[in-house]
């Protein structure tokens, strides 16, 4: 009896986790690993017809799960797809296979800006994909007075209306912009300068949410929050209402690139699969369906005036924005913090 | 004498089925009253309306006085002894003995010295720690008439409490109870199937048959004169004939069976000419090689002779009737007649019973001394 | 009278041959690769330092202990029991009446209402959260039958906001383990002989002295299952909270979750492991403990 009850409530608990790690080696296939909503089916099946290479889509919607993930199966996946922050820590831990540029001639087809990025100067080891922020997204036909800033966002008056991203890094540098204080610059220090305003901050918010912000405001629950750009494109899209505000106080830019884990089992499908997504037409595809900032410049040629007058997509210069660096042990503090702040409710 | 339960004309429905079919009984108090009837009868579906298990859907039930009829049971003053005892397994012998006392609030100081009287009452000292679980059947048993009779009820109600037990202990157990009940003077009433049980505890007996009660009196009267056809049948071995009355002087009736059995009984206003039915117990029959002097003898051939240990059973042809006699043992003899032999038998017009032809319920019987009456029964 | 002898309870103890233990093999074997072995592995990490996203530096420390007891993580542990303790009580309230209706309906019934219970559990629990999502919305289910129904604005003066409130995340917690409470009562109840609940009547005790003295303590057995199998896992949910609760309202679940996948810290995400592994068997030892003692009717 005593034994019938532990396999049970193990049983349970490991059903309730969602163990779902099966995967088996084969002969060219290639094992991609990449954000959730964002990499659209038809280029999958794309790549497929043009080289006869069966894809495994596995997806994720955190940079610190992708990692998690790949450490627990390595020489599995052979292409993932991390942010600028995540790359720089995975160069750092060896973590990369260098890309062979030669492989890939649609290279050139990416805006100059982007060829050379600081967390990989030369773009040895990562191609951008997809760029955007994370700004303010709001339903002007609720929300009336001016909004400029974090500071205007999360205001008393609109408390109960708000929706957040769920990571705590990213409210951190909200709060850290807010202050004036570098993004990268977490410092334990500067971590209980902005605890009070965080704490204000986290009363306010409705909903946590990085999923998919969209069905919330669309629907009245909330009028106003910080999302990232593709969501409030995909709204604007939708109707005109939604305003699209990067934060005056300074805003978080990101970089998301496609890279090749270190003893990959196909570097070869790896590349060519960047190659093929580098194709302007297929480039458009992505943006069409995820409208972030597209880096590929011959891509962008394809784009309708509209799709690139898209404030969310395609943001006035004006704003100071940072991306993020590798913080390592930083995060922990983040986390700590978060943790007891949003606790406090 | 006050009656302590009176159930007047209760009739209980399960659906289309009727269970107990307008049943009126009363009891008195501090008698042992036996429902007895085959199984299915619905013996334990008037106990139960009796207890407070079941709602009548018509009639009546008065306790000492009062209409309990839909009274639940746990505000009735009955207790009930259950079949399969009901014991509560999660309780030891003492606990399940005090749990009526317990939950009528009795002070602790009154439960102890009760509780050790009803042990000591059932012979159970020793066994106050046991779980039912180790216990054997006659224990349980009587651990569930401690737990009944510490509550001191008006009246206590066995559904076929020694059913589950050995025939041995059985027989031991039915002397208990007797006793039991004497000393106590507690109202029992009392359901069983077997006649034999029915005929050494009662003071008296209501038999049924489909729901409605046959017939009710003292062990004796039902026993010597049984109103049905059913509780002659049901009570003891019975010869039942169909017979023409020939003439009914208004003492004694000349009946007969056809040309070859005539037989004289205790006159009963029988019309002549008209058919009755009569009962004659095997025991009643004497049966002999020489024809016997006196009137009402009659030419048998003896069938099938049955050894019985006290009797033997010997089955009688005579014309086209058969017969069934039991005649006691006597000296060594395994048999005392042979198959196809030509005998003589006779009945005495007393032991002829002339059964009522129509069914009539809840007859009151008079009020016969009872103590005699058994004695001459067993 | 003649007095029986009692019946002592057979010493039948046997042995199991080899046979015996090849059947228990896989059993063993499973248990091994499943319950042991990942145990085993949270506990030898829990001594490790964490280093930055996903690193470890294997040198042995008690910090990540001395770390659980900061006031942080023991309020994330009290509002775990709390909730857990809440999701129980509710589902035994909900779950007791229920798994009785079914245990003392007809034997034809029973396999009917028993399967009217688990049928939501042949979809997936997300689908079934998000469920909850289309009935508790602000312009949901609930709230537009309230309105059709005019008890909105008449009975409450405003549509009701239970989604993204403590509200919604019981409600998510109870519907999702009632079944664990109602099956094991079930059981017990089934097995309940009803003679038993009319001997307690005749015995003087009304329906609720009938309950507290012989209908719970018989069927205890099933309550403590239940209790179990509903307290445990619940203590560890995630994500059904943070849905439910638009992420406001994190578990200890949620916060190992995060310590694993969200790039915090192994070895603490380990150690707070280990810390409810031990609240799992406080808890079964002290339910197992009880039972034995209402067993023992004490
Ligand atoms: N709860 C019930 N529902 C339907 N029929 C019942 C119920 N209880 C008893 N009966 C029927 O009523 C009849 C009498 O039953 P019962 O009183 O138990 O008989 P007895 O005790 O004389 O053997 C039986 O035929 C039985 O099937
Ligand atoms: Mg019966």
């Amino acid at each position: 009896m005593k034994l019938f009850h532990i396999v049970l409530i193990v049983t349970m608990v490991l059903s309730l986790a969602g163990c779902n790690r099966s995967s088996q080696k084969q002969q060219q296939r290639l094992h991609l690993f990449a954000w959730s909503e964002y990499v659209p089916q038809e280029v999958i099946d794309g790549f497929t017809k043009q080289t006869g290479i069966p894809v495994d889509y596995e997806v994720y919607d955190s940079n610190e799960k992708m990692l998690t993930k790949l450490l627990s199966s390595p020489a599995h996946y052979d292409l993932i797809q991390p942010s600028e922050y995540m790359v720089e820590h995975l160069i750092k831990r060896g973590l990369l296979e260098p890309i062979d540029q030669s492989a890939i001639p649609n290279v050139s087809n990416l805006l100059p800006e982007y060829r050379n990025p600081e967390y990989d100067p030369g773009m040895k080891y990562s191609v951008p994909y997809m760029a955007g922020t994370v700004g303010i997204v709001f339903n002007s036909d609720k929300i009336k007075d001016p909004i400029r800033g974090y500071q205007d966002v999360f205001q008393p008056k609109y408390a109960g209306r708000i929706i957040a991203l769920d990571d705590n890094r990213e409210i951190v540098s909200w709060a850290l912009d807010a202050k004036g204080i570098d993004i990268n610059d977490v410092t334990p220090a500067n971590l209980t300068k902005v605890k009070p305003l965080l704490a204000d901050w986290l009363k306010l918010v409705k909903i946590f949410n990085s999923d998919d912000p969209k069905p919330q405001l669309f629907s009245g629950d909330v009028d106003l929050g910080v999302v990232y750009c593709g969501d409030a494109a995909k709204l604007i899209e939708q109707d005109k209402k939604f305003k699209y505000v990067l934060p005056a106080e300074g805003a978080h830019r990101f970089i998301d690139n496609l890279c090749i884990p270190k003893d990959a089992p196909d570097k070869q499908a790896a590349e060519a699969f960047i190659n093929y997504i580098l194709r302007p037409e297929v480039s458009k595809i992505i943006s069409d369906k995820f409208p972030y900032t597209n880096p590929n410049g011959a891509a962008r040629k394809l784009l309708t005036p509209q799709q690139l007058a898209n404030p969310a997509s395609y943001p006035p210069e004006s704003v100071h924005l940072e991306i993020f660096h590798d913080i390592g042990k930083a995060n922990a503090d983040i986390s700590q913090l978060m943790t007891e702040l949003r606790n406090g409710r | 004498m006050e009656h302590m339960v009176e159930v007047q004309s209760v009739r209980k429905q399960f659906g289309n089925f009727v269970a107990v079919d307008g049943v009126d009984l009363n009891v008195r108090a501090g008698e042992f009253l036996t429902l007895l009837g085959p199984s299915g009868c619905g013996k334990t579906t008037l106990l139960r309306m009796i207890s407070g298990f079941e709602t009548p859907t018509q009639g009546t039930i008065f306790l000492a006085g009062r209409d309990v009829t839909r009274l639940p049971p746990y505000r009735r003053d009955v207790n009930q002894v259950f079949q399969s005892y009901a014991l509560f397994p999660h309780l030891n012998v003492w606990k399940n003995i005090a749990f009526g006392l317990r939950m009528k609030r009795v002070p602790s100081a009154t439960i102890k010295q009760r509780v050790q009287q009803a042990i000591g009452l059932v012979s159970l000292v020793g066994f106050e720690h046991r779980k039912p679980s180790e216990l054997s059947g006659g224990q349980k048993q009587r651990v569930a008439l401690a737990r009944a009779l510490v509550c001191e009820p008006k009246v206590l109600l066995l559904d076929e409490p020694l059913a589950a037990l050995d025939a041995k202990l059985r027989r031991a157990m039915q002397v208990e109870l007797k006793r039991l009940q004497s000393r106590l003077g507690i109202t029992f009433i009392f359901v069983t199937h077997d006649q034999d049980e029915a005929l050494v505890m009662s003071d008296r007996i209501a038999v049924v048959n489909a729901g409605k009660i046959e017939q009710i009196g003292t062990v004796g009267e039902v026993y010597r004169q049984p109103k049905t056809r059913f509780v002659a049948d049901f009570l003891g071995a019975a010869n039942v004939l169909s017979v023409q009355v020939l003439s009914d002087n208004g003492m004694t009736a000349r009946l007969s069976c056809d040309d070859s059995l005539v037989i004289s009984a205790r006159s009963g206003q029988l019309e002549p000419g008209s058919t009755a039915t009569i009962c004659i117990r095997p025991e009643k029959i004497r049966v002999s090689r020489s024809r016997p002097s006196g009137d009402c003898a009659f030419e048998a051939i003896v069938g099938e002779c049955l050894f019985r240990g006290s009797s033997h059973q010997v089955q009688l042809t005579t014309g086209d009737e058969s017969l069934i006699a039991t005649i006691p043992c006597q000296g060594e003899n395994d048999r005392p007649f042979a198959p196809g032999e030509k005998v003589f038998c006779q009945i005495e017009s007393d032991d002829v019973i002339v059964l009522d032809s129509a069914n009539r319920h809840s007859i009151e019987a008079p009020g016969t001394p009872r103590s005699q009456e058994r004695q001459e029964v067993k | 009278m003649p007095q029986a002898v009692a019946i002592q309870p057979a010493l039948n103890v046997r042995r199991p041959g080899w046979r015996g233990w090849g059947l228990f093999a896989p059993m063993v074997a499973w248990l091994a690769l499943f319950v042991v072995a990942p145990t085993a592995i949270l506990l030898v990490y829990s001594f490790f330092t964490g280093e930055g996203i996903g690193e470890v530096d294997t040198h042995f420390t008690l910090e990540n202990y001395r770390r659980i007891f900061k006031p942080v993580y023991l309020d994330l542990f009290w509002r775990s029991i709390v909730y857990a303790g809440a999701t129980t009580i509710l589902c035994a309230m909900i779950g007791y009446p229920v798994a009785w209706y079914i245990g003392r309906a007809p034997a034809s019934r029973r396999g009917k209402l028993l399967m009217l219970v688990m049928i939501p559990f042949m979809t997936s629990f997300l689908i079934r959260t998000y469920a909850w999502f289309t009935i508790l919305h602000e312009h949901g289910l609930l709230n537009g039958f309230l309105e059709s129904a005019h008890l909105i604005p008449t009975v409450f003066s405003h549509p009701l906001n239970i989604l993204y409130t403590p509200t919604a995340v019981m409600i998510a917690l109870v519907y999702t383990y009632l079944p664990f409470m109602i099956l094991p009562i079930y059981t017990s109840v089934e097995k309940l002989d009803p003679s038993l609940i009319e001997a307690a009547a005749d015995l003087g005790a009304g329906p609720t002295r009938s309950f507290f003295r012989v209908i719970l303590p018989l069927t205890w057995p099933g309550a403590a299952a239940g209790i179990l199998m509903v307290f445990v896992p619940a203590i560890a949910m995630f994500a059904v909270t943070k849905i439910m609760s638009g992420g406001h309202i994190r578990l200890i679940g949620d916060e190992i979750q995060e310590q694993f996948e969200g790039g915090g810290d192994l070895p603490f995400g380990s150690a707070l492991g280990m810390a409810l592994l031990i609240l799992f068997l406080v808890t079964y030892w002290i339910s197992a403990g009880r039972s034995a003692k209402v067993l023992r009717g004490t």
